[in-house]
C-alpha cells in the first residue's frame, strides 16, 4: 500500500520554498509576554528573538520563509507566563510528507 | 480527614498523589509518567559540574536496560573535560562549515554546483540530510547552535555491531533509560546525534575508542538546566489502527 504517490516519493522538497514546505510555527501572545528571553535562549532552531525596550520588550519569531522551527514546544515548556506555543507541526511535503497525523494536543490521562 | 478522603487516598485517587502500580480511569499522573511526559530536551546548561556519583547512578540505569538476547551491545564513554568538549565542538563546527560550503545552495559560493551536490546527497542520505538536520548544519556552522549546548558532562554511547538482532534499538532503549533516570534526579539532558561526525576524525576515533566492533551512535549531554525547562506540552496526535472483534477502527 502506497501512502505516497510515486511523484511524491521522487520529489525531494526544496528546503527553502514555502510553496512545498511548511515549517513549524509558534504563536506568541504579546499581552502575556514580558520579554524575558528564555525562549530565545533555548530555541534549537534559533527562530526566536527579543526586541524592544521596557514594556515593549517582546519575543518575536524570525521573519523567514521557512524557519528552522520544528515545533518542539520547548519554548512553551520554559515560558513561565504561558505566552508562547507551537501552532502546528512541520511538514516538508514530497518525500518527507507527514503521514497519519492530527492536531497537536497535550497529554491525555485516560 | 474524612473517611472518603482516606478511602480515596488508599486507592490512589487523591489529587496529585498518583500511586504506582495501579490504574483507574482518569487518575493523576504517577511519578514515572510525570518524568516521561515532562522531560524536555535541555539546550542551555549551568556552568556547574555534575557530581561524579550522580553520573555513575545515571549510567547504572543504562546498564539495566533490556536488550535483545541480553546482548548489552553498548559501551559508554564519559567526557567531563571542558577543554576536550570545547575542542570537539570546534571540530564539529569546522565539519559543518565544510558541509555548508558544499551543500547549502543559498549561501555557497559554488552556486549551481552546490545545488546539484545537495540534491544528489539528499537522495543518497534522505534521513541524515532531512530538512531539520540540514538546518542544524547551517546553525552549527554559523555558531548559532552549540554541539553540546555547554553541558559539563557528555555520555557517548558506542554500539557493539556484533549485538543480537537490532543493536541500534538496544542503544536507544539504554539511552532512554539513562535520560529518564537523569531527569528524575534533577538533571537536564539532550540527545546529540551530530557526534556521528567524529567517525571522520582519526584523533577522535582513537580517543573515543571508535573502531571495529564499536561504532559511535549517539551522545547524551548532561547537566543542570538554566531555568525550569521541564513541562508538559502539546504534540501531534498519531493515527492508530485498532483491530478488535474482526473489525478495524481508527483511534487517535
Amino acid at each position: 500500500m502506497f501512502y505516497l504517490a510515486i511523484k511524491e516519493i521522487l520529489t525531494i522538497p526544496t528546503y527553502n520554498d514555502p510553496g512545498t514546505c511548511r515549517a513549524g510555527r509558534v504563536v506568541i501572545d504579546h499581552e502575556r509576554c514580558n520579554g524575558c528571553g528564555d525562549c530565545a535562549l533555548i530555541c534549537p532552531g534559533a527562530c526566536l528573538y527579543v526586541a524592544g525596550v521596557g514594556k515593549d520588550r517582546k519575543a518575536y519569531m524570525i521573519d523567514k520563509a521557512v524557519p528552522d522551527c520544528m515545533s518542539c514546544n520547548d519554548c512553551a515548556a520554559i515560558c513561565k507566563r504561558g505566552a508562547i506555543r507551537a501552532e502546528h507541526g512541520y511538514d516538508f511535503g514530497g518525500f518527507y510528507k507527514a503521514l497519519h497525523r492530527a492536531e497537536m494536543v497535550p497529554p491525555r490521562n485516560f | 480527614m474524612t473517611s472518603t478522603s482516606v478511602e480515596e487516598k488508599k486507592r490512589g485517587r487523591k489529587a496529585g498523589s498518583g500511586e504506582m502500580y495501579t490504574w483507574h480511569e482518569g487518575m493523576d499522573w504517577n511519578p514515572v509518567e510525570k518524568v516521561i511526559l515532562e522531560r524536555r530536551s535541555v539546550r542551555k546548561y549551568r556552568d556547574e559540574q555534575v557530581p561524579e556519583k550522580l553520573v555513575r547512578r545515571v549510567l547504572e540505569a543504562g546498564r539495566f536496560a533490556p536488550s535483545a538476547g541480553n546482548s548489552q551491545p553498548w559501551r559508554f564513554v564519559v567526557v567531563r573535560d571542558r577543554d576536550m568538549l570545547d575542542e570537539m565542538e570546534k571540530y564539529v563546527r569546522l565539519r559543518c562549515r565544510v558541509l555548508k560550503f558544499m551543500l547549502d545552495w543559498e549561501s555557497s559560493p559554488l552556486g549551481r554546483l552546490s545545488w546539484l551536490l545537495a540534491q544528489a546527497y539528499i537522495r543518497l542520505m534522505p534521513n541524515k540530510l532531512h530538512p531539520i538536520p540540514f538546518g542544524a548544519i547551517r546553525l552549527i556552522a554559523d555558531g548559532k547552535l552549540k554541539l553540546f549546548h555547554g553541558a559539563p558532562t557528555v555520555i557517548f554511547i558506542l554500539e557493539d555491531v556484533r549485538g543480537v538482532s537490532k543493536p541500534q534499538v538496544d542503544i536507544g532503549i539504554c539511552g532512554q533509560n539513562m535520560v529518564l533516570a537523569a531527569h528524575s534526579l534533577g538533571l537536564g539532558t539532550c540527545w546529540v546525534g551530530f557526534v556521528e561526525l567524529f567517525k571522520f576524525g582519526t584523533k577522535w576515533k582513537k580517543k573515543l575508542g571508535i573502531g571495529w566492533p564499536y561504532r559511535l551512535i549517539e551522545a547524551i549531554a548532561l547537566g543542570y538546566p538554566v531555568g525550569r525547562p521541564d513541562g508538559m506540552v502539546a504534540r501531534e496526535l498519531h493515527e492508530i489502527d485498532w483491530w478488535e472483534g474482526g473489525r478495524k477502527r481508527t483511534v487517535f
